[in-house]
């Protein structure tokens, strides 16, 4: 067996740390041959995606280094760095990868020793920590099974071959109203038409939300999602790729938790004093919120305290769930984004993962992990023993058996969002009405599109949010603000996201006309119930 | 056998009415069952009748009439089948007369009773848009002329019989029990609308200046809700420009009905017609998919809409409709499928939804009773669709208009024609069967 040499990938910034590199080199010092080096112009530049895609792709350590503080060449880009680097430590930790793993050094330009010691000293720490998991199982490609298809099946099987060219999927079209350029109805008609390169080098191939109104409407019901998500599985497999948004991070989480040797410490976000199991009939599936959590908390929301009411609002009840160590992203975003391979990974280890639980009951609070969970894993894998609920059911349930009580009264107006995944595609829209309306003192105020009709939060499996989303967000956000709510209802952690995100941004509106609190459905309900007093709920009061 | 060979017409409808009149010219009596107070079936509801443009009760009430004065034709109007029992030549038929609470022989059908009636019920003959009486008549050409007593609505004041100087209004009546014996059936049962409200992104039932197409027939009708004057359900004010939408819940796999209900591009286009008649200056539009005009007369029919009457054919079927709330008025948008362009139609004053048309639901109780068979989308099956076009499963027993499938007025007619013969084909046999 050949000795174990750490493999670190340094991306070093072009005016100090790789400068100071070249200085180490010509002053002829020797350090390890362990690392491989990537010049980029700034520190700030290191995405935390870089740095899990390094990972993913064998990576035992990742070096970033930039100039010291002060010194930037572009004045803050090492401070961007610092936080990028802090944030990816969170994610690795959660990974299971272990921060240390990553090391952030200023090292300038007059610094070649310094260089020369990091990279022995890294090389060595490297050493005695051993290899990193990621790199025993080579990264999966994005090929699919899809890919075999041929686009006439594919249509056969979407029903697309009943397309009466109607135009009533492209009118009613939430992206093809902003951007004629794609539409559900031209996406079909060139797969009629036999035009199989054209459908999948076509850029709008990715603009699609696969939010369902157009399969909602479509008399024939053809699948428009099922269509777009195959057809991207097929792209991908040409080497196509959308435009992913955060660079790919949530796609490098998704793939490094589809590999089997993962072990993550994903359960730190679980309250002391809360009560769970290793067994018994409910199981909670948290799905990514750890890793939200993490991502998205300079955008004013805290993902994690979905995650954190519903234990709350189970244990009110007198329920311990199950929590999985080691439970795997549901795998929905890669499937919907073409990467049907990890996706069954990840469905494989999931399925096993629950049925070794023997619930009888699992929880989402995420309505795609719902989605997946019982539609997408059955199809693929046989139907379970366990049935799947939305949290927004199973509160329903829980408010019908009298197992939790509303202590008082909340007054307040709210409007809700309907999440497409939620809504068009599971066809649940009662359940989180009815949990709104049975808290005392809230009223339910609607917006003009609800239900069938809602509009999309306008960004889905992290694909392609551009100009085009946040104009649906500031739409839905004027909507929902029109109806005098005072907070936004969601019970999806991704509309919410978006929507807050839009409102974190430089606005192109007045704040007034958009800026509406929003708010996740087990947050609210635990708020009612006095079990937590969110952060969340203040925030956009400054 | 003395007896006279005898049919049972079910439903009174243009189709009910015509195979009833050609058997009853043959000599053959013949019972009309209908469940309603009158016969006259949804031609009674239309306002003019396409290629022609002839106004429609015009041509179908002095059928009706002739169906009431014929010697060989009695009329069971508000009545069920109940039971039908035997076999070809000798059904033994159970029907249920509802008590209509007035005396058929003595009421003149003055209506002096409703006019002092103090319950006001929608009207299902305008399709619930005007008003009539919890003592009513559905429509003044009624057939028979006579009042019913809604039983369900009414408070029991007992003003109609104060007030009715024939002394036909009897509480006393009781439901009647009708036992014949007939030799062939023949089934005319007619259609359904599709309800649209399932498609919410059209509004039905939300926005009040959305009618279905019946509805409109009867909105636009003379002796319609509003008289025949062509304005905004919502308001009342004029409208400007009306909107048709063709397909809603036809060609569906998932709302509606998976057929083409095979009239719509032509009444749409008639009622377009009628529109530009009433004012020349209101914009008419009709969103449609394919242009099924493919009777003798149709292509022509439209050619003339759009040439003569300036009438604007869309193809496409639109995405939404959305209703200003503070104007009522409505915004179509639309795939205008010929250019690619995403288009909206804004301040639409009237949108009218051609909705599919369907089998009745009461068709399964019927077949049930009958024992015969109906087709996955409900309506009766036949033998052979194309050789044997009005024989249903069972002998004896036929089938006409649209519930065998879709078709117009002149085909609902030719068929009557052709099951009446059938009809008439059986009895003779069995008659001569019986001579020996």
């Amino acid at each position: 067996m050949s000795r174990y040499e750490p493999r670190i990938v340094g991306f070093l910034c072009n005016w100090c740390g790789y400068a100071g590199a070249d200085l180490a080199g010509t002053s002829r010092l020797s350090y390890p041959a362990n690392i491989r080096i990537i010049r980029v112009m700034c520190s700030g530049r290191v995405e935390p995606a870089f740095i899990l895609n390094a990972f993913e792709n064998g990576a035992d350590g990742v070096l970033v280094a930039g100039c010291h503080p002060g010194d930037c060449h572009y004045r803050s880009g090492n401070q961007h760095a610092e936080k990028r680097i802090e944030k990816t430590k969170k994610l690795l930790d959660l990974l299971g990868v272990g921060s240390d793993r990553v090391r952030l050094e200023w090292i300038s330009a007059a610094e070649g020793e310094k260089f020369a010691s990091v990279i022995k000293d890294f090389t060595e720490k490297l050493r005695v920590k051993g290899p990193s998991w990621l790199g025993k199982e080579p990264p999966s490609t994005r090929t699919a099974h899809d890919a075999k298809e041929s686009i006439h099946d594919v249509l056969k099987r979407t029903k697309a071959l009943y397309c009466q060219e109607c135009g009533k999927c492209s009118s009613s079209c939430p992206v093809t109203r902003l951007d004629p350029s794609y539409s559900p109805r031209l996406a079909v008609e060139k797969a009629l038409l036999g035009l199989e390169d054209a459908v999948l080098t076509d850029k709008g191939l990715w603009s699609c939300l696969t939010c369902y109104l157009c399969r909602q409407r479509c008399p024939l019901d053809i699948e428009y999602d099922e269509l777009i998500r195959t057809c991207r599985a097929k792209a991908a497999t040409s080497g196509i790729a959308g435009n992913c948004s955060h660079e790919g991070v949530l796609f490098s989480l998704s793939r490094i938790m589809a590999n089997p040797e993962a072990r993550q410490n994903r359960l730190k976000w679980v309250p002391k004093e809360a009560e769970i199991a290793k067994t018994g009939d409910v199981l909670y599936f948290a799905g990514c919120l750890p890793y939200f959590n993490v991502v998205f908390d300079d955008i004013n929301v805290k993902n994690i305290e979905i995650a954190q009411s519903m234990l709350k609002i189970l244990n009110a009840a007198g329920i311990r769930p199950v929590l999985l160590e080691n439970e795997r992203c549901c795998g929905h975003d890669l499937s919907f984004a073409g990467d049907r391979n990890n996706f069954e990974k990840l469905a494989k280890m999931n399925m096993a993962a629950i049925t070794e639980t023997h619930v009888s009951t699992v929880v989402t609070t995420c309505p795609e992990c719902y989605r997946t969970l019982k539609i997408d894993y059955p199809e693929f894998l046989g139907q379970p023993k366990f049935e799947v609920l939305h949290a927004s059911e199973f509160l329903t349930n829980l408010i019908d058996e009298g197992k939790i009580k509303f202590p008082g009264k909340l007054p307040m107006k709210v409007s809700y969002q309907d999440p497409c995944r939620l809504g068009r595609h599971m066809g649940v829209y009662d359940s989180p009405r009815k949990v709104i309306t049975s808290i005392p003192g809230v009223e339910l105020v609607e917006m003009s599109r609800n239900r069938e009709s809602a509009l999309c939060c306008g960004v889905s499996a992290w694909m392609g949010c551009g100009r085009h989303s946040k104009q649906m967000q500031m739409e839905r956000l004027a909507e929902a603000k029109g109806t005098a709510a005072d907070l936004l209802v969601t019970a999806c952690p991704k509309c919410q996201i978006h929507l807050n995100c839009a409102l974190s941004e430089k606005l192109p509106v007045n704040k007034e006309e958009v800026a509406i609190e929003t708010c996740d459905l087990s947050v609210l309900v635990a708020r009612a119930l006095n079990l937590t007093q969110s952060s969340n709920m203040e925030m956009n009061k400054k | 056998m003395s007896e006279k060979p005898t049919v049972l017409v079910i439903g009174g409808g243009i189709a009910g009415i015509q195979a009833s009149l050609d058997l009853a010219e043959r000599g053959f009596q013949v019972y009309v069952l209908e469940e309603t107070p009158t016969i006259g079936g949804r031609m009674a509801q239309l306002d003019k009748t396409f290629p022609t443009m002839d106004c429609s009760i015009c041509i179908l009430a002095p059928k009706m009439m002739e169906c009431f004065r014929h010697p060989n034709i009695k009329l069971l109007t508000y009545s069920e089948l109940k039971e039908v029992k035997g076999s070809v030549g000798n059904f033994r038929v159970k029907i249920l007369q509802k008590p209509r609470y007035v005396d058929g022989t003595k009421c003149t059908g003055c209506g002096v009773c409703a006019e002092h009636c103090p319950v006001e019920v929608p009207n299902e003959f305008d399709m619930e848009l005007g008003i009539r009486k919890a003592i009513y008549m559905p429509m003044p050409q009624a057939v028979p002329r006579c009042m019913t007593v809604d039983k369900e609505n009414c408070i029991e004041c007992k003003l109609c019989t104060k007030m009715c100087r024939a002394g036909a209004v009897d509480f006393e009546q009781q439901p009647k029990d009708i036992d014949l014996k007939v030799g062939a059936i023949i089934i005319a049962t007619g259609f359904n609308q599709y309800d649209p409200s399932e498609i919410v992104e059209y509004g039905y039932k939300k926005s009040r200046n959305v009618l279905t197409a019946l509805e409109f027939e009867r909105w636009v009708c003379a002796s319609g809700p509003v008289a025949g004057h062509l304005l905004r359900p919502a308001d009342g004010g004029i409208p400007k420009r009306i909107a048709f939408i063709q397909c809603v819940g036809s060609r569906s796999s998932k709302f509606g009905a998976p057929f083409c209900s095979s009239v719509c591009c032509m009444y749409a286009t008639k009622e377009a017609l009628i529109i530009r008649e009433h004012a020349p200056d209101v914009e008419v539009h009709i969103f449609y998919n394919e242009l099924r005009a493919f009777g003798k007369g149709f292509q022509e029919f439209v050619n003339r809409a759009r040439t003569e009457y300036g009438v604007n054919y869309v193809r496409s079927r639109p995405g939404e409709i959305k209703e200003n709330p503070a104007t009522k008025s409505l915004t179509i948008w639309y795939d205008d499928t010929l250019t690619r362009e995403i288009k909206s139609l804004t301040d639409v004053d009237l949108v009218v939804l051609c909705p599919a048309l369907l089998p009745r639901d009461s068709n399964r109780k019927l077949a049930g009773i009958m024992g015969v068979e109906l087709d996955e989308c409900g309506f009766f099956k036949v033998v052979h669709p194309l050789l044997a076009p009005v024989d249903t499963t069972a002998p004896g027993i036929y089938v006409c208009g649209y519930c065998q499938s879709p078709k117009d007025i002149p085909d609902s007619v030719a068929q009557a024609s052709a099951a009446a013969a059938r009809a008439a084909e059986a009895l003779t046999l069995v008659q001569v069967q019986r001579k020996g």
